[in-house]
């Protein structure tokens, strides 16, 4: 028993680790889907534009990704602000399943353009720290999970601090509350949208580097990224910061425990996060915390 | 004596032409563009069926295909013809349509969507590392081979898809004129008020999306008679979702005659840009964008919009007064 209990350990940690990674990813799913109610189906694709994109600046200019970002977020912001102003809104004033199959065309066109620059080969992001461990007593930490967990939560902060102390924060956060109620205090609604698109392509941005440095991407990894973050969301509530941290972890432990109790067993690793969501989704479709 | 209508005389004529190709001896390559055209165009009939009519943004036609074509090409390891495993395919896919309705039902719009979406991904990643039958060089990641398909030629294959097309249509139009598509179509409109005026919304919910699984199956089948080859990659690939999807939406969403345009549309480019690889994709998507944003209604909207049918329906009544007082 004890033995296992030590066996526990690593997976544990790395799960935990691992989880900050999904919530970068779910935060910016979450900024939109709370202001539109509309699932950005493109979003992990975006991610993984993020990766490439981290991915081209090193072999360019042989810089460190994480110094890529400052080139990255604002033209991901920029990227994502115009994306929403010329396609997602307009499409919007249609529907909601007319905005949701634009995300889907948007999806597409950047897995297609990045299968285009980058050819459909597997990469990553490799750096002289990333494969680096340390140990802490008897445990051996990864740099590259523990960057995941300190990103997740320095974007986690950093977007809170946004939401509750700038105007336009306020805004975003009126709007996802009771829109109908916000536009009447003067908010513009479009806007609002346009800029909430424009922080989640800045976080994927973020996102894309914390994900390239952990594992391997190739142009059509972004699907798998999409469903787990939406996962995170549904079990951690929309506008809740605590609770989107929780689903990260949560789905973070799916992951390497399942994997571990499963003997190591691939198909288990990679369908464990796919059942949960399911399951939670079918039993509360509206979420754990859904209003 | 009751004289057929003029239109349903030349739907006949147009499929009794069709049928006629392989044996007069039209290019093999023809027969290939058609055979896609067919696959795409049964596939983008189901996807308006629950899409257009149902409501339903089903993002899940390979799961359908996938798990149909699998069963095609497992039978024909443990020794059953391909007939039966058309079927059993087409069966299979229903069945798993009815094993998950009882989940997938209860969450609705943007939910529904992505519920769906899960499916294909999870069933992905079940069979890449699942054999159930033959030994390492076929099952998990590299897939199996149907066999037993040997004997059929691209006439064989033509018929078929033919068949699947032509029955998918028929299918929809019988559907739009019974009380089963009436109440498809309130559920769109509106889900609680269909519930409150006596609508069984998850009956006429299910009837729609086994109908959908079965078609798109045997689709799929059909599609591994013609191409014998089924991987995970390839049997789950999303590009199964995204043929119905571009077809539906650039043809013309919860329109009859929506996916027959967007179909053409869709196969035509996909042979025209056949040698770009991903840029065919990449354009396939812009193009899907463009018309989101400029013509939400697709073109067949845009074109009874603008009138375009009614010149050629009012030759068609003309013709059809002459013919009764000759008749008379």
């Amino acid at each position: 028993m004890e033995d296992f209990l030590i066996e526990l350990a690593p997976p544990l940690i790395r799960g935990i680790l691992l989880g900050g990674l999904y919530v970068v990813i779910a935060l910016g799913l979450s900024l939109v889907f709370g202001v539109m109610k509309l699932i950005n189906v493109a979003h992990g694709d975006l991610v993984i534009l993020g990766s490439y994109f981290a991915y081209a600046a090193m072999g360019w200019l042989g810089i460190d990704p994480f110094l890529s970002l400052v080139v990255g977020v604002p033209l991901f912001f920029a990227f994502g602000f115009f994306v929403q102003k010329f396609i997602i809104n307009r499409t919007f004033r249609i529907s909601l399943d007319a905005a949701l199959i634009a995300c889907f065309g948007i999806s597409v066109v950047v897995q297609s353009l990045c299968q285009v620059i980058w050819t459909p080969f597997s990469r990553s992001l490799t750096t002289p720290y990333q494969l680096r461990s340390f140990a802490v007593g008897e445990l051996t930490i990864s740099v590259r999970y523990l960057l995941d967990f300190i990103g997740g939560l320095a974007v986690m902060i950093a977007l809170r601090e946004f939401l509750r102390r700038t105007y336009l924060g306020k805004a975003i956060s009126a709007a996802s509350q009771n829109e109908p109620v916000a536009e009447r205090m003067g908010i513009n609604p479009n806007r609002v949208y346009s800029f909430a698109f424009a922080i989640a392509m800045a976080c994927a941005a973020v996102a894309g580097v914390l994900q390239g440095l952990t594992f391997y991407f190739s142009p059509v990894s972004g699907p798998p990224f999409l469903i787990i973050s939406f996962g995170v969301i549904i079990i951690g509530g929309l506008g809740s910061m605590a609770g989107t941290f929780i689903g990260g972890m949560i789905f973070g432990l799916t992951q390497t425990l399942g994997a571990h109790l499963s003997g190591g067993s691939m198909m288990v690793q990679m369908l464990a996060p796919y059942l949960l969501v399911f399951v939670v989704l079918s039993v509360r479709p509206q979420g754990i915390f859904g209003r | 004596m009751k004289i057929p209508r003029l239109t349903t005389l030349a739907s006949l004529a147009v499929l009794v032409v069709l049928a006629l190709f392989p044996v007069i001896g039209i290019p093999l390559s023809w027969l290939n563009y058609l055979f896609t055209f067919f696959i795409c165009l049964a596939l983008a009939n189901m996807w308006n069926l629950l899409a257009g009519y149902t409501g339903l943004i089903c993002l899940c036609p390979h799961a359908f295909v996938g798990l149909a074509g699998y069963t095609l090409a497992i039978g024909s390891w443990v020794g059953v013809p391909f007939q039966a495993g058309l079927i059993a395919g087409a069966a299979v896919a229903a069945l798993f349509a009815l094993l998950i309705s009882f989940p997938v039902f209860r969450m609705r719009g943007i939910y529904f969507a992505i519920g769906t979406l899960i499916l294909p991904e999870a069933l992905k990643a079940w069979f890449n590392y699942w054999r159930p039958v033959g030994n390492v060089y076929q099952g998990m990641g590299a897939g199996y081979s149907v066999t037993g398909v040997e004997g059929v030629t691209l006439g064989d294959t033509f018929w078929l898809g033919l068949a699947i097309a032509a029955a998918s249509i028929f299918l929809v139009h019988i559907i739009l004129r019974a009380r089963l598509g009436l109440g498809l179509t309130a559920i769109r409109d509106n889900e609680n008020t269909a519930a409150s005026a006596g609508v069984n919304v998850f009956r006429l919910k299910l009837y729609s999306f086994l109908i959908a699984a079965f078609i798109m199956g045997i689709a799929g089948a059909a599609y591994y008679i013609y191409s014998p080859r089924i991987n995970p990659v390839g049997g789950f690939n999303i590009s199964w979702l995204l043929l119905p999807l571009m077809a539906t939406v650039i043809g013309g969403e919860g329109l009859e005659e929506g996916p027959i345009i967007g179909a053409a549309i869709v196969t035509f480019l996909r042979f025209l840009l056949a040698d770009y690889g991903a840029w065919s994709l990449f354009i396939q998507g812009i193009i899907l964008l463009v018309v989101v944003v400029v013509m939400p209604q697709g073109i067949a909207g845009l074109l009874r919009q603008v009138g375009a049918y009614r010149f050629p329906l009012r030759l068609f009544q003309a013709v059809e007064g002459r013919i009764h007082e000759n008749v008379k």
